[in-house]
């Protein structure tokens, strides 16, 4: 995956291309004296680039060296007719780059087009239709398609068409002999990927089956359709079947075949290989997709390297010993922090504790609390955010309670003796919370609650006011209240809160929070907020 | 080296083959009570004697139905030349109005150009329609104003009934047949069955000449025509079976001998057809072959089995190895593919599901699975211990592998840890998987 070039780029040209030989597609279209010729020829339905060779195939993919050979036999050797192919396999296992690689390697023709970008049926065969008609959207013809296609049946009639009329060019190149072209045979090979994006396009549609049927529905041996996905076929089976194409499978890689890929393009192979010694095993057991091993393992090297003064040295083994001792305490949290985008550099302080931590449940939480929350928020919001987060978790019939003028929190009567069974039926009643989710509030649950919250606050909101008086509280409420209500609708919008349904009844829109309780934690702690005292445990 | 090059000859025959289903059923078609002469007899009575006859062909998918209708057209249009017009509507491409309109009108276009001229006024105002009026050379009236749009769908649906009856009676005075072909019937039954009506409705007319003949896999198409459809459809059936075991293995061998007229050098044609007939009348072979009927026995499994078979371009000839070969790669268990996949984190995660399962619990969402997950660790003090949110990660990844699945359909009005899931593997299928993962604790 490394290093795919993107496809698009590449294959169009931006010149008229090297091919000697009078295109009349080109000839046809009107060229801008202004700007570059846009004109493309069939030379640009082969991948373009240094042409590579077997070996060289075989080797950028370690591990996939039986799968390579499967593709390429069913393939076939030029000018053989071929039955539908589908690829499928997990993420980020090559499947796409393997396939245009080999196709590189081959230099065939083929359209390529991914149902992520095109979202639709009408984009995703015009965008096929524009790649075999060789058209480019540009400024001149106004960025539009060379043919509106929406239904299956225009793209059938339409495709025909096309492929006819490649096919017809691709044959004339190959008997007038002459030497510019390099793409080779008579087959153009349709490729579609992300195909299980198909299925949640449209339920009701008939797209799904028209893709799997239209190999038997054009009839031309001259075509070739490969499907890539990244769910198993049976995810594909309908009611009324279809004819189902060849499957080839792209299995996980192994660690093997791990370490071989994270050891290509290295500066210094023998000290990266120490260090995926080190790595690699724990890692493995969590995840074994490139895409995130490679993030995960980018900012552990650096780490790694740190005692290290200079880069080109090949360690021995005493330095390795003291290289894994110093990367070990980081290894543990790391494991922990996977899958974590990092927002900016924010080393934890605390790296050493934390690896004394790893041994019971309870304690990983504790060592959660340790870390800051790494973005901005203003005070209100974070008021905000923790009643709503209260609204959610209590039951509403507690706030009076939990909340009341005195904003005390600890005369609440539960020194009673429980009996077993008033335990239990609490226990099931967590449970109960825990499963359903977050519940629902209506807007002036959420602003009592607020208000109450805040009334009792030490922090100082407002720069001006000191100290809690009653009466300041209050004067700051009404004054600052259109911008609680901006500030509770951008939180909407950052997800925090999201809108409910609405209670037929009432007729107000309810909210829900979506911050879980570390989050919720966080916050108060930079406020401190005393919020476990407010939480209803059961 | 001429081994080679003969050898990939070969091969090119071969795939040609394959890949061409008309060879494929011509050969399996001599019989007398086959449904290839059925079917001829059926539509060149209708060409010849000029009276409307409709005929469903039956039968799952890869059986041959469209590639024996295929053969039969082929052989008319030597026999008649010149009498029979052939449109062509598949379910899939032409459930719309408009597309089956101008689907049915292009092969029609060369003698219905002056007729339709009176009717133009209840034509389409959309591009499609400009363009296919322009194609048939007909006036266009424009109709400007999409106000009145009730009167516009209503004259539509004139359009569109009248259709089949101008095609039937103006091929009926041409004195041609016009034979439809609807592939994927059943698709075609779902809403209101205007078209079929009126197909169906055309072929009663004295003057038409008609032959309607539906295709569909599923063998109670008929039941689901509407009443007055039913009536007006002559209940011919003609039924598609995959054929027998006996049968396969005739096709086979004939569809991969190599024909001796070729221009592959003869020996090498002998040397390869005395070893396929060596495998293939072996025993191993005949269980082979076994194994791919029992799941699936109609000829286009067997086409892609076939496809699949490496030939070993060294050799030169294909070995019973390359037979088992293709095998093993056409009948896969994806689920269980998929679980060696899985990394032990999200095996852990699956097994944590599977005991709450077993503990009855209907339904469970994240939570409970990791509450599951944490008393494992307790009771077993492993060493694979990991935090929330890597273990969220990893559930999001056993959904994406289609492993487990949401119960509900609601959409995104509660956050991924929430939503109750279930498990798509059935118990034994995890045990098996877990069983044949060579590193699991």
């Amino acid at each position: 995956m490394n290093q795919e070039e993107s496809p698009q780029s590449t294959r169009r040209a931006t010149r008229s291309t090297t091919s000697s030989t009078p295109n009349p597609k080109s000839a046809a279209k009107p060229t801008k004296s202004s700007s570059k010729p846009q004109t493309l020829t069939l030379e640009n339905l082969v991948f373009r680039g240094q042409p590579l060779g077997f070996d060289d195939l075989v080797s950028s993919f370690p591990g996939r060296r039986s799968q390579i050979l499967e593709l390429m036999r069913l393939l076939g050797t030029l000018g053989s007719p071929m039955i539908p192919l589908f690829i499928y396999g997990g993420l980020s296992t090559g499947k796409t780059s393997v396939i245009l690689e080999i196709f590189r390697h081959l230099n065939r023709p083929f359209v390529y087009s991914s149902c992520r970008t095109c979202y639709n049926p009408r984009i995703l065969f015009e965008s096929i239709l524009n790649q075999l008609l060789l058209h480019r959207k540009s400024e001149g013809n106004g960025y539009l398609s060379a043919k509106r296609c929406e239904r299956p049946s225009d793209f059938v009639n339409f495709i025909r068409d096309a492929l006819v009329s490649v096919v017809n060019g691709l044959s004339g190149k190959l008997s007038s002999k002459k030497l510019g072209g390099r793409a080779n045979g008579r087959m153009v090979y349709l490729i579609i990927d992300n195909l299980e994006l198909v299925r949640e396009w449209d339920k009701s549609s008939n797209i799904l089956p028209f893709l799997f049927e239209l190999y038997d529905v054009l009839k031309m041996p001259e075509v070739g359709l490969i499907f890539i996905s990244g769910t198993s076929p049976d995810t594909y089976y309908s009611d009324t079947g279809y004819t189902e194409p060849i499957p080839v499978y792209f299995p996980d890689y192994v660690e093997d075949d791990l370490r071989q890929i994270f050891m290509r393009n290295q500066s210094n192979p023998k000290l990266f290989s120490s260090f995926l010694d080190v790595v690699l095993k724990p890692f493995y057991r969590i995840t074994r997709r490139v895409d995130e091993l490679s993030s995960a393992f980018s900012s552990l090297f650096k780490t790694y390297c740190e005692p290290l003064s200079d880069l080109g040295t090949v360690p021995n083994e005493e330095m390795k010993r003291r290289l894994f001792s110093h990367l070990q305490p980081h290894i543990a949290p790391a494991l922990n922090e996977i899958f974590r985008v990092p927002s900016h550099p924010s080393i934890g302080a605390t790296a050493k504790d934390k690896a004394k931590r790893k041994a019971s449940a309870k304690k990983l939480e504790v060592s959660e609390e340790f870390e800051e929350i790494d973005f901005h928020m203003s005070t209100c919001a974070k008021y905000l955010l923790i009643s709503a987060f209260l609204a959610s978790r209590n039951p509403a019939t507690l706030d009076a309670s939990l909340f009341d003028s005195t904003g005390g929190s600890d005369s609440r009567k539960r020194k009673r003796k429980s009996s077993a069974k008033s335990v239990e039926k609490k226990e099931t009643a967590e449970q109960e919370l825990v499963m359903k989710g977050p519940g629902t509030f209506p807007l002036e649950r959420l602003l009592a609650i607020f208000q109450c919250i805040t009334s009792v606050s030490e922090y100082p909101l407002d720069e001006e006011e000191q100290g809690p008086t009653e009466l300041g509280g209050e004067s700051w409420d009404s004054s600052l209240m259109p911008d609680v209500l901006l500030q509770i609708s951008s939180l909407c919008n950052a997800n925090f809160i999201s809108k409910g349904g609405s209670c037929p009844l009432e007729g107000s829109a309810r909210y829900r929070s979506t911050v879980d309780e570390d989050m919720a934690l966080k916050v108060a702690r930079s406020l401190n907020f005393p919020l476990s005292k407010y939480l209803f445990r059961g | 080296m001429e081994r080679q090059n003969s050898a990939e000859e070969a091969l090119i025959l071969l795939r040609i083959r394959l890949c061409t289903p008309n060879f494929i059923f011509s050969l399996s078609s001599d019989s007398p009570d086959s449904n290839y002469s059925k079917l001829k007899f059926i539509l060149s009575s209708s060409v010849v004697e000029a009276c409307n006859n409709s005929v469903l062909l039956l039968g799952p998918r890869g059986c041959g139905k469209i590639a024996v209708l295929e053969l039969v057209l082929e052989d008319l249009f030597k026999e008649f030349p010149d009498m029979i017009t052939v449109i062509k509507l598949n379910g899939l491409l032409h459930n719309d109005d408009n597309c089956a309109i101008k689907a049915s009108l292009s092969p029609c276009r060369n003698f219905i150009k002056l007729i339709l001229v009176p009717y133009a006024v209840f034509l389409f105002v959309d591009e499609i329609a400009r363009q296919l009026c322009v194609e048939h050379e007909l006036i266009f009236s424009k109709m400007a104003s999409f106000d009145d749009n009730s009167q516009f769908m209503v004259a539509m649906l004139h359009a569109y009934t009248y259709l089949p009856y101008l095609i039937t009676r103006e091929c009926g005075l041409a004195h041609k047949t016009v034979i439809f072909v609807l592939d994927e019937f059943d698709l075609f039954t779902q809403g209101k069955q205007r078209l079929l009506y009126s197909l169906l409705d055309a072929m009663q007319s004295v003057t038409s000449q008609a032959a309607v003949v539906g295709i569909s896999c599923r063998l109670d198409a008929d039941q689901l025509l509407e009443k007055r459809v039913r009536s007006r459809f002559s209940h011919r059936k003609l039924l598609f079976l995959p054929p027998s075991k006996e049968d396969l293995q005739r096709l086979l061998k004939q569809i991969l001998l190599l024909p001796s007229d070729s221009t592959l050098p003869q020996d090498y044609i002998v040397e390869f057809n005395a070893r396929l007939l060596n495998i293939l009348a072996g025993e191993r072979f005949k269980d082979i072959m076994d194994k791919l009927s029992c799941s699936d026995p109609t000829i286009n499994n067997l086409l892609r089995f076939s496809a699949v078979c490496f030939m070993d371009l060294k050799s030169g000839f294909i070995s019973l190895e390359n037979f088992k070969a293709a095998l093993s790669s056409i009948q896969r268990q994806p689920k269980l593919e998929c679980l060696k996949d899985c990394s032990i984190l999200e095996l852990y995660i699956l097994v944590c599901m599977k005991r709450l399962e077993v503990k009855e619990q209907e339904s469970y969402n994240f939570n409970a699975v990791m509450k599951e997950y944490r008393s494992i660790h307790e009771s077993f003090q492993t060493s694979d211990h990991y935090s929330r949110s890597v273990c969220l990660r990893a559930f999001e990844h056993l959904l994406q592998r289609e492993v487990i699945a949401f119960l509900d359909n609601r959409g995104h009005s509660q956050s991924v840890e929430f939503r109750p899931v279930k498990l798509l593997l059935s118990p034994h299928e995890l045990y098996q998987g877990l069983k044949s993962y060579r590193s699991c604790p």
